[in-house]
């Protein structure tokens, strides 16, 4: 697919107080794409993932993001305070928040959350506790958070790994709704490698080892000889 | 001649006279706004932040004396003690992600920092320690109208900040990350809410000394979070229960004759010995009787 690129990655290099832990990186990210960033634990994802968001500064090397770019990002829920008193609809309400909004009255706000949280079958949870929910529940919380921000490009590290694999699977397929019905790009950390095969198009793979990061179609780079070698055995299970 | 408890009639008659009018004005104006501040702070995990502007303050204070004495340079005490206390909060807002050092440890650095440096400085200025202590800690029994004037003006505009900012202020506490990919001025709301507390604490501890200070940051804040689910709920209920522990505190203090700022400290907790064994039931209960957690999946039909 060619398309307009949201995030333009040019011999990026990413790491830690000026060390960089991964080789520099090139690659074009385009409206309407779903990429997905595949590697062991350990292997930067998260890094170069902080990086693109503005989140760390690059070692070297540039992001260049397109102008007023509307972005969205789901942690992983283990990052999110556990004791804070909001309910399911309050959480996914601040995606709704952008820039100085935060000054504005509150508006339709609790229609727009309670319309993403259908989206994602969760209306049951709208005024439960979020503390109160299982880890999965809270990640489909995350998520209609990210559909009522309504981004252009959406961010999402490790948003399934609390769900069962039916639940994974159908939010996985949410996501390629949310890009093929809204043109929004998708880059998500996953690990489940059928659902990758299935609906990916494109892989941004980070090697074991840090000695390689590899960008392509998801066919390419399920073939890449270094993407064998790092998933071999759990290739031999899929 | 046994000696009789102070009666209402007592009480009433020097509130007539405004003896201490000025003093449960600001005892329930603290209570308020710090019971409110005061969510904010246990959500952030810095309940000691409190005691380190307080050193602070009291280092400025013990500063401007030495800096007197030794350089016949005169600096305003209670404003070296606000500019210190305010360069306290602030090192709190700085991005401490990147010097892999939580706000916990700092919190604790700043605190021995400006004890050691007050117990230094006070050495070689003991003369001057009781005026230190009267500039920076008030008895809370009685309140100077400009005290009073001072917590009303700086409170009122960091309650009306707080209230302002309340969801964006909360999402940046809650997710950070996501706030600040989401355009949040993440930073600049730390900053301002951490300073803003700062002069509030700065100023309240000069009226009513540091105990009932913290006990009002502290306090009503837990309970409000045992007592609610919602931020909205938690942060009228705290603010509730701190005005009526200023208030209450001092009523008690004064009619069974005790000290006010610890009256108002344990009038301030019991609505927490309450509210723990409450939420312990009520969390039990609400174990017992819900249903398990639904496992519907989303829909890919949107």
């Amino acid at each position: 697919m060619t398309s307009r690129p949201l995030i333009r990655c040019e011999q990026l290099r990413v790491g830690y107080r000026g060390r960089a832990i991964l080789p520099a990186i090139d690659v074009s990210i385009g409206a309407g794409e779903l990429w997905a960033l595949v590697g062991r634990n350990g292997s930067g994802k998260s890094t170069w993932f902080q990086t693109v968001l503005g989140l760390l500064p690059a070692v070297s090397g540039s992001v260049q993001r397109a102008p007023d770019l509307r972005l969205s990002y789901v942690p992983q829920r283990l990052k999110l305070d556990e004791l804070f008193p909001v309910r399911a609809r309050d959480v996914v309400a601040m995606g709704l928040e952008r820039n100085w909004s935060l000054l504005s009255m509150a508006g339709k706000r609790r229609q727009r959350a309670r319309a993403a949280l259908q989206r994602v079958a969760a209306s049951e949870l709208a005024d439960q506790p979020f503390r109160a929910l299982s880890e999965g529940q809270k990640q489909r919380v995350l998520l209609a958070r990210l559909f009522a921000s309504e981004p252009q490009l959406a961010l999402l590290d490790e948003p399934t790994s609390a769900m069962d694999a039916v639940a994974e699977r159908d939010t996985l397929r949410l996501l390629d709704t949310l890009r093929r019905e809204h043109g929004t790009t998708v880059i998500v950390v996953c690990h489940a490698l059928g659902l990758v095969r299935e609906i990916a198009e494109q892989i941004l793979f980070f090697d074991a080892g840090g000695s390689a990061v590899i960008s392509g179609s998801t066919k390419d780079v399920l073939e890449h000889e270094a993407f064998r070698q790092n998933y071999q055995s759990a290739e031999a299970g899929t | 001649m046994p000696h009789s408890q102070p009666s209402w009639a007592e009480f009433v008659a020097g509130w007539e006279l405004g003896i201490y009018r000025d003093a449960i004005y600001s005892g329930a104006l603290a209570g308020l706004v710090l019971g409110y501040l005061g969510v904010y702070v246990v959500l952030r995990r810095m309940v000691f932040i409190t005691a380190a502007v307080s050193q602070a303050a009291g280092f400025g204070v013990a500063l401007a004396f030495l800096i007197q004495i030794h350089l016949s340079l005169t600096l305003p005490p209670v404003m070296l003690a606000i500019t210190l206390s305010l360069a306290t909060a602030g090192l709190f807002a700085l991005p401490l992600e990147r010097l892999l050092i939580s706000r916990e440890s700092l919190l604790g650095v700043a605190y021995l920092l400006t004890s050691a440096g007050s117990v230094m400085v006070g050495d070689r200025i003991s003369q001057e320690a009781h005026d230190i202590s009267a500039i920076l800690f008030g008895s809370a029994v009685l309140v100077r109208t400009q005290d009073l004037q001072a917590l009303a003006a700086v409170g009122s505009s960091a309650l009306l900040f707080h209230v302002v900012v309340h969801r964006g202020l909360l999402f940046a506490i809650f997710d950070p990350q996501s706030a600040r990919v989401q355009g949040l001025p993440v930073r600049l709301l730390d900053l301002s809410s951490f300073l803003l507390t700062a002069l509030v604490v700065s100023v309240a501890t000069r009226a009513l000394g540091v105990l009932p200070v913290f006990a009002f940051a502290v306090l009503p804040g837990v309970t409000g979070l045992l007592l609610a689910g919602r931020a909205p709920s938690v942060l009228a209920i705290a603010a509730a229960i701190g005005a009526l522990s200023g208030l209450g505190g001092y009523m008690l203090a004064f009619f069974y004759e005790f000290p006010v700022g610890a009256c108002q400290t344990v009038v301030a907790a019991a609505p927490l010995v309450i509210a723990l064994p409450w939420h312990f039931v009520r969390q039990r209960l609400r174990e017992l009787h819900s249903p398990p957690h639904p496992s519907a999946p989303p829909s890919a039909n949107g």
